[in-house]
């Protein structure tokens, strides 16, 4: 069930919402977890089980781990969880990806064998992971109660979309959360604004993605004009999923990281990921790149911990060569970066920031490319090189259609509608001004992205692939 | 207003807002049809243990909240009017409004729906045409939009582009082309539909019988049906829109006609224009009852003896009335909603005229020719 959807908003969350606050404390956590559950039943009916599966696995190590911490059986069991958790995702999710890898370097006719990926997989087991990781480590004390555990795990606001968060970071809150208006009102105001940000900008940049993606007359206006919208699309509806994570974790009395700061005004790419998926970006640094021996080893080593935490990032986008390819490409830009360019790059604002679009534009042909052959085309497209007209009346029609929409999602991916309110707010009658219309436009955004979704307008959400 | 207000504002407000229009959608009975997109509504799926397994009731589930939410023909009105007013999209699902008509984006010329249709004349020509001494004619109507879309900037399939690919394509067969693009213009369609208006087709009938030879007097009486039409269009673009007239011609000759319609195999009366269906749910379905796999009208007063099979779609039931004086009999197919194969079960083709008379709509997506 997406959040974007007339069943999730006017269905389901408001049926939870009148379980959730009308039970006492004590049931909050299972009245979360059963419809999490059913959450997660409705759009994986069988899978649930395999989740399950999962959950268990992370609570029973958790207390082994931690019943014999500081003994070799503890090391054991951090390794058996780990390897349940890997092993269901390098079953479910790259097992045909292997194969078909392997059997096309070696020949060899072996057959796939079409496993259906588990939506949200790459989120719950990272999430399962890091708290066995955590017990292990005595960053935190094993959950004894596996409702509470299985609610982290599957609550359903970061369930299929992230953030991926962090057992150490909501495990007071899992047993101990207040309920306050103003919070309340900040998660609406957060959700509401999501959901705008997916339905509104993401979903009709989406529609142009398709027209290019369909259309047989490029031009080289026209592929920069999906490269420009398709990284845009992909911001928005990655963001939007989160913000409404967060905010409707806040309803709940949860608090979630923030995973996107305005990514595209970064001066480097280093500083671009660490405003891009910043919950991604942190467990692997926290669980992979750190342990790794991060910089903190000889030159070579410390680059080659880069190479393989970006693979291993790409690889986790999904089970395709172009991701591995894109994680790659970010890592070569990373120790460049790391190795020569991040002192040059301070020196000029303006080129850095173009260089930055620039890499992340290109970086976005790769990830959205169906296969490395239509990504060099459009690559070749962009250049200008290949021959391609500059641009045609379809595509002019096309800018003047979605022209608008993009100016919108360009200023939007910016702080800077957010720094015009501060200003406004900083003067009395502009603070009450917006206190006035705040709740009002909450409400018309509602309206129209119900709207939206009332038309049937196109709805997928991209990440859920991952 | 202080913080603490605005929060409680906003709170209040939304949750009226989400349960309201949630039990608004619990309580809703559920309707059964749109008139605006001219379907049926989906209905509250079957629940059993199967369809939950496989995933079916949910995903039929969301059919059936989508389509029946609480006002949702207001809504979409309102998504309309975000897209193209507030955002300033240039079409609305692909439907735009230009100088009071509404009319659709033109697709690219499509080869392989081209190649699809020209197959089925195939099949027709060598199944019944070839070998006999019947006169071939084809023609082409251009989209509305055609007479548009130059203006208003929007995307037009390109007509001759189409037309010259299909003669290419009909190399087949010994045929006169009846160029009718010149005749129209946008005025001549309905504003808020995709079809031709009778009233303004009369040249373009004339054209026909100079081009197949036979003669039309002419001289008719313009009627008028006392019922708004509201377009295909209409209903797609989701902003109001003014509403068309339906007229119809009448004349002594037409009044004589005999309509008999043979979309149950065996012969039925019918009629050149059905005020029933006028008032139905698609008002165009007036003329010649709308999708009729095969229909004849016959003259019994024809100063001739001469006959038209016309392969036809949605444009010949307007059309077909004004070739009536020219013949004696008007046999009109739509293989669309007949298979070719059955043809020979009711037409015996010697020395007929034969038009193939379609749209660029149709060509351009011809999937439905059987």
């Amino acid at each position: 069930m997406l959040f974007s959807s007339i069943p999730f908003l006017y269905y389901f969350l408001p049926g939870v919402l009148i379980l959730y606050f009308l039970v006492p404390k004590a049931l909050k956590n299972t009245v979360l977890l059963l419809t999490s559950l059913f959450f997660y039943a409705w759009g994986e009916p069988v899978y649930v089980l395999l989740m399950g599966a999962g959950i268990l696995s992370g609570y029973v190590s958790g207390l082994l781990i931690e019943r014999f911490r500081g003994k070799c059986a503890s090391r054991v069991f951090l390794a058996i969880s780990v390897t349940v958790s890997l092993g269901l995702l390098a079953y479910f999710k790259y097992a045909d990806f292997f194969i078909e890898s392997f059997r096309t370097v070696t020949g060899l006719p072996l057959s796939l064998l079409h496993i259906a990926l588990p939506i949200g997989i790459s989120f719950y087991t990272f999430q399962t992971m890091s708290y066995t990781i955590d017990v292990y480590r005595g960053d935190t004390a094993a959950q004894r109660n596996l409702i509470h555990l299985a609610t982290y795990v599957a609550l359903f606001p970061q369930l299929i979309a992230g953030p991926i968060v962090r057992y150490t970071d909501v495990a007071q809150q899992l047993s101990q959360r207040t309920h306050t208006l103003s919070r309340t009102a900040s998660g609406i105001r957060v959700f509401v604004l999501g959901l705008g940000k997916k339905i509104l900008l993401a979903n009709t940049l989406g529609e142009l993605c398709t027209v290019y993606q369909e259309s047989q007359d490029k031009s080289v206006l026209f592929c920069w004009m999906y490269i420009i919208a398709y990284c845009l699309q992909v911001y928005f509806d990655f963001s939007g999923y989160s913000d409404m994570a967060v905010g409707l974790g806040r309803i709940l009395g949860f608090e979630f990281m923030e995973n996107f700061r305005y990514p595209f005004i970064s001066r480097s790419i280093t500083e671009f990921w660490r405003r891009w998926h910043i919950s991604l970006g942190s467990w692997f640094r926290d669980y992979v790149y750190i342990p790794l021996g991060g910089n903190r080893v000889s030159r070579s080593r410390w680059l080659l911990n880069i190479f393989i935490v970006w693979m291993l990032t790409g690889l986790w986008h999904g089970a395709a060569w172009n991701f591995v390819l894109w994680g790659v490409y970010f890592a070569a830009f990373l120790i460049f970066e790391k190795l020569f360019l991040l002192k040059k790059l301070e020196q000029s604002r303006i080129l850095c920031h173009i260089y930055v679009l620039l890499t992340v534009l290109v970086s976005f042909v790769i990830f959205g490319a169906a296969d490395t052959g239509s990504a060099a085309e459009t690559l070749g497209g962009m250049s200008g090189l290949t021959g391609l007209p500059f641009r045609s009346p379809e595509q002019m029609y096309y800018l003047r259609s979605y022209g608008g929409i993009l100016l919108i999602a360009m200023i939007g991916a910016t702080p800077l509608p957010k720094m015009l309110l501060s200003r406004l707010a900083e003067r009395k009658t502009g603070a009450a001004a917006i206190n006035i219309a705040e709740p009002i436009l909450l409400a018309v955004l509602l309206i129209i992205s119900t709207a939206y979704l009332a038309d049937g307008s196109y709805n997928p959400f991209l990440y859920f692939r991952f | 207003m202080n913080e603490k207000t605005k929060n409680l504002v906003t709170v209040c407000l939304m949750a009226a807002l989400l349960f309201g229009t949630a039990f608004w959608c619990w309580i809703k009975e559920a309707d059964a049809y749109t008139s605006g997109e001219r379907r049926t509504l989906a209905q509250f799926p079957k629940l059993t243990a199967e369809a939950v397994r496989s995933g079916d009731f949910m995903e039929d589930f969301e059919e059936y909240t989508v389509d029946q939410f609480p006002l949702r023909e207001q809504l979409r009105s309102l998504k309309a009017f975000t897209a193209l007013k507030i955002l300033r999209q240039q079409d609305n699902h692909g439907v735009y409004e230009y100088e009071g008509h509404l009319s659709r984006n033109g697709d690219p010329v499509s080869e392989p729906m081209l190649t699809h249709a020209a197959e089925r004349f195939q099949y027709l020509y060598e199944n019944y045409l070839e070998g006999t001494n019947v006169n071939l004619y084809f023609s082409v109507i251009p989209d509305k939009n055609y007479y548009l879309a130059e203006e208003s900037r929007h995307l037009s399939t390109n007509h001759r582009e189409l037309v010259e690919s299909m003669q290419s394509k009909l190399s087949f067969m010994s045929y006169k082309y009846i160029d009718v693009s010149q005749l129209l213009e946008a005025e001549d369609y309905y504003r808020t539909d995709t079809h031709w208006k009778q009233e303004c087709i009369t040249d373009v009938a004339d054209h026909f019988a100079s081009g197949m030879d036979i003669t039309l007097e002419g001289k008719y009486t313009t009627e008028k049906l006392d019922i708004p039409f509201y377009g295909v269009y209409s209903g797609q673009y989701a902003l109001p829109s003014e509403p068309d007239g339906i007229c119809y011609l009448t004349s002594d000759t037409l009044s004589r006609c005999i309509v008999t319609s043979f979309s149950t195999g065996s012969p039925r009366e019918s009629v050149l224009y059905n005020f029933e269906k006028a008032e139905g749910k698609d008002p165009y379905e007036f003329f010649l009852s709308g999708s009729e796999p095969l229909l004849t009208i016959e003259n019994p007063h024809a100063d001739t003896d001469r006959e038209l099979v016309l392969f036809r779609d949605s444009f010949g039931s307007s059309l077909a009335p004004l070739l009536a004086e020219g013949y004696a009999k008007i046999t009109l197919v739509d293989i669309r909603y007949m298979q070719s194969s059955m043809l020979g079960n009711f037409i015996d083709f010697e020395q007929q005229d034969v038009l193939f008379l379609y749209s660029d709509t149709l060509l351009n997506n011809s999937l439905a020719l059987r």
